[in-house]
């Protein structure tokens, strides 16, 4: 696709970027979303099919360690919070709750403050 | 000012609470279901940061029934963003063509929701093996 000479560049936006993340989460709680919440929420609690002992403080506190498991839990945990606040926030604008500025603030910044919070404690566990 | 005073029909309130909006706004706020998860992980991971004493009253909220009920909720919830997620797939992406035919949009969703059902039972399938192994 051509742009002709006289027409300017759209402006660039930050929008694209808070589409990828939403995207990002989307097609990760998509590949593994339900086999996550049947680990950490039902067979790891009530040591079905896999050891209890996966639960454990030792256990959670060494994959917290690990750099890749800092990964994992930073990816999963920040990406699903961004994809949420998209699909919120889009839904919110759709019913007209409240004007478009408040409603960024309230779930893209949400989501912003919830991965810099995940992000330090994460920094922080491994010391 | 603008010349313009287009007709615009008058739409009640709660049109996402009816069909045909209805489907939308559920399956919008199952993809919102995940922070809830994603909030419960957090939890885990303060409680984690806090010591010993502080998860281990987690790992007693996680092994509860209440627990069992909203995580059971959430696998719902997931599994039809799962669904959705691959019905708007084709959608949204270039057009596929193989060997100078448009790749059917159903041929793909289906394709890309039997990849996801392989990730997720080949995760709970290594988690499995792991636990029996060690």
């Amino acid at each position: 696709m051509s742009i002709p000479g006289n027409t300017p560049l759209p402006k660039r936006t930050i929008g694209p970027l808070f589409w990828l993340l939403f995207g990002a989460g989307g097609m990760l709680s998509a590949l593994f979303g339900p086999a996550l919440i049947l680990l950490t929420g039902v067979m790891i609690p009530h040591g079905w099919g896999v050891p209890a002992s996966f639960g454990s403080y030792e256990s959670v506190l060494a994959f917290a360690c690990n750099p890749l498991g800092k990964l994992v839990l930073l990816a999963v945990i920040a990406l699903l919070f961004w994809h949420a606040a998209e699909r919120l926030f889009l839904t919110l604008h759709d019913m007209r709750a409240a004007p478009a500025a408040l409603l960024r603030w309230l779930t893209y910044g949400v989501a912003a403050l919830l991965t810099i919070i995940v992000a330090a404690l994460l920094l922080a566990i491994g010391l | 000012m603008s010349e313009r005073r287009p007709y615009l029909r008058p739409q009640p309130r709660t049109w996402w609470a009816h069909p045909p909006y209805r489907a939308y706004t559920i399956r919008e706020l199952c993809g919102v279901a995940l922070a809830i998860y994603a909030a419960i992980l957090l939890a885990g991971l303060i409680c984690l940061a806090r010591g010993p004493q502080a998860f281990e009253s987690y790992r007693a909220f996680l092994a509860s029934p209440l627990s069992l009920v909203i995580h059971l909720a959430l696998l719902v919830t997931t599994l039809w963003h799962m669904v959705t997620w691959f019905r708007i797939l084709p959608k949204t992406m270039p057009k596929l063509v193989w060997r100078g035919k448009l790749v059917p949009q159903a041929l793909m969703t289906n394709a890309a929701t039997l990849v996801a059902v392989i990730c997720s039972v080949g995760l709970l399938a290594t988690a499995v093996v792991v636990g029996a192994w060690l």
